[in-house]
């Protein structure tokens, strides 16, 4: 399981948005088994929540680099 | 009278007080080129002016190494010669030793010729061109502190998708600690590990923005492994940093818009990636439920009590069949008795004996018809309809009957 949580951590949204993409092609697929149809949903939708927890919704301040490599309030 | 001069001795005379002349002999004269030609035999001929003079010039063959670029319309330049006469036209001009671009125009040439230099080296290839993040969720920007283009760069990072952290380096983006100072913004913020870099400043002369045009900066953009947006000044100024540079912008408001993600697309993105699984998701079960629903439909059909219903409606209605086909066939026959019953009463010898009529046999049994089968005294049986008698003959004779 932390492999899996680690290996989500390396996965950059372009690619979900990418394996998203996937998922809606084959599920649109005539011959997909209802089986795999609960597999893609589940894998859908689960990415769309991690797709949700990437996109950290805390407004930022803009940070200053100081000379230390330190970042301060601008 | 006095003396009197011949042209050649006036012309000789003027070009010796020119030839005197210490000023004249070694002087730097600023101007616009025009009127350029570069002649077949090398020499080189064009005017020098300004607003409101202009004055001949000639550069020989001879001189051309001092000369570093081509002469064209419009140049600013310092032209260092001397200054004689032509005899033959009685005119005077410059003949130039050595020609330099003046100030901005200098700049211009440096420019051209680092600009040469990095582009053979192949720094401007874009195969070296690092491909700028979709989603960037750190952006390093290197510029001033003040002015417009960070404030331009917050405004539109901050619409686009406050959730972006930026984090700026304050850097001096012009005059002489402009170079190291930029450099180390750009290291500073690889080393911090931001998605993207954007680098450069608000519009300026092209002395303000002549930082961005150095060596050292174009080199520290190129090595960096950070993908860097340039962003210097306006649209129309190009800076050796916008040729290394990954992504040009042609503005810091630009490059902010390159950088980061528009939030509210990725949302609508989301949302309708997530309504499409949905949707299909949906639509996949109704499939499956219709297959179902049909797959009982055929199952109840094939039913092994379906058939037996099946074949007892069968022995049924067979059974009826044969039923009416007997009685049709009885009564046919039922029918066909009484007409053969009806034949044979018609036939019938005991009708005729009833009518009056009686049947007449010799002792041999033999049926009677004719006298000349009978003789006198031979024994007759009549048969009549309640009986019979046995009778003698006692005679006979012909009869014709006309019927």
């Amino acid at each position: 399981m932390t492999d899996l949580a680690n290996k989500n951590e390396t996965v950059s949204l372009e690619e979900m948005f990418q394996s998203l993409e996937e998922i809606v092609s084959q599920l649109e697929q005539a011959d997909v088994s209802l089986e795999d149809s609960f597999t893609l949903y589940h894998r859908g939708m689960n990415m769309l929540k991690e797709c949700n927890e990437k996109i950290d919704t805390v407004e930022k301040k803009i940070k200053v680099l100081d000379e230390d490599g330190k970042e301060q309030d601008f | 009278m006095q003396n009197v001069y011949s042209v050649k001795q006036i012309n000789a005379y003027i070009k010796n007080m020119f030839a005197q002349d210490y000023m004249l002999n070694r002087i730097y004269i600023k101007g616009e080129v025009s009127n350029c030609k570069y002649h077949s035999s090398g020499h080189i001929y064009f005017s020098l002016k300004d607003e409101s003079a202009a004055i001949a010039c000639i550069m020989f063959a001879g001189q051309r190494s001092g000369l570093s670029f081509r002469l064209t319309e419009g140049q600013q330049v310092i032209v260092l010669g001397s200054i004689s006469t032509y005899e033959r036209g009685s005119t005077y001009q410059l003949y130039a030793k050595e020609i330099i671009l003046d100030g901005a125009g200098l700049l211009y040439q440096k420019f051209e010729a680092l600009k040469k230099e990095l582009e053979d080296m192949g720094m401007f290839a874009s195969e070296y061109k690092r491909p700028i993040p979709q989603f960037a969720k750190r952006v390093g920007i290197v510029t001033a502190p003040t002015g417009a283009a960070i404030r331009d760069i917050i405004n539109v990072s901050g619409r686009r998708n406050p959730y972006v952290q930026l984090i700026l380096y304050p850097a001096l983006v012009q005059g002489s600690g402009a170079v190291p100072s930029i450099i180390s913004g750009i290291q500073a913020l690889e080393a911090a590990g931001v998605d993207v870099i954007i680098v450069g400043r608000g519009g300026g002369s092209i002395e303000d923005l002549w930082a961005f045009n150095e060596e050292a900066v174009a080199r520290a953009i190129f090595n960096c492994k950070v993908p860097v947006i340039s962003a210097v000044g306006h649209e129309t100024d190009t800076t050796i940093a916008d040729y290394v540079a990954d992504l040009r912008a042609p503005t810091p408001s630009a490059a902010a818009e390159l950088a980061v993600y528009e939030y509210l697309t990725v949302e609508a993105q989301l949302k309708d990636y997530e309504s499409r699984i949905r949707r299909q998701m949906v639509s996949n079960l109704q499939i499956s439920r219709k297959q179902l629903e049909q797959y009982q439909f055929r199952l109840r059909y094939l039913n092994p009590r379906q058939k037996l219903n099946e074949k007892r409606q069968l022995t049924v209605d067979i059974d009826g069949k044969l039923r009416q086909l007997m009685s049709m066939k009885l009564e046919r026959s039922r029918h066909s008795l009484a007409i053969h019953i009806a034949n044979l009463k018609r036939l019938s010898p005991l009708e005729k004996l009833n009518q009056g009529f009686s049947y007449i046999e010799n002792t041999a049994h033999h049926s009677v018809k004719s006298i000349q089968n009978i003789e006198v005294d031979d024994e007759l049986r009549i048969y009549m309809t309640d009986g019979r008698v046995t009778a003698k003959v006692t005679a006979k004779e012909k009869e014709e009957y006309h019927d």
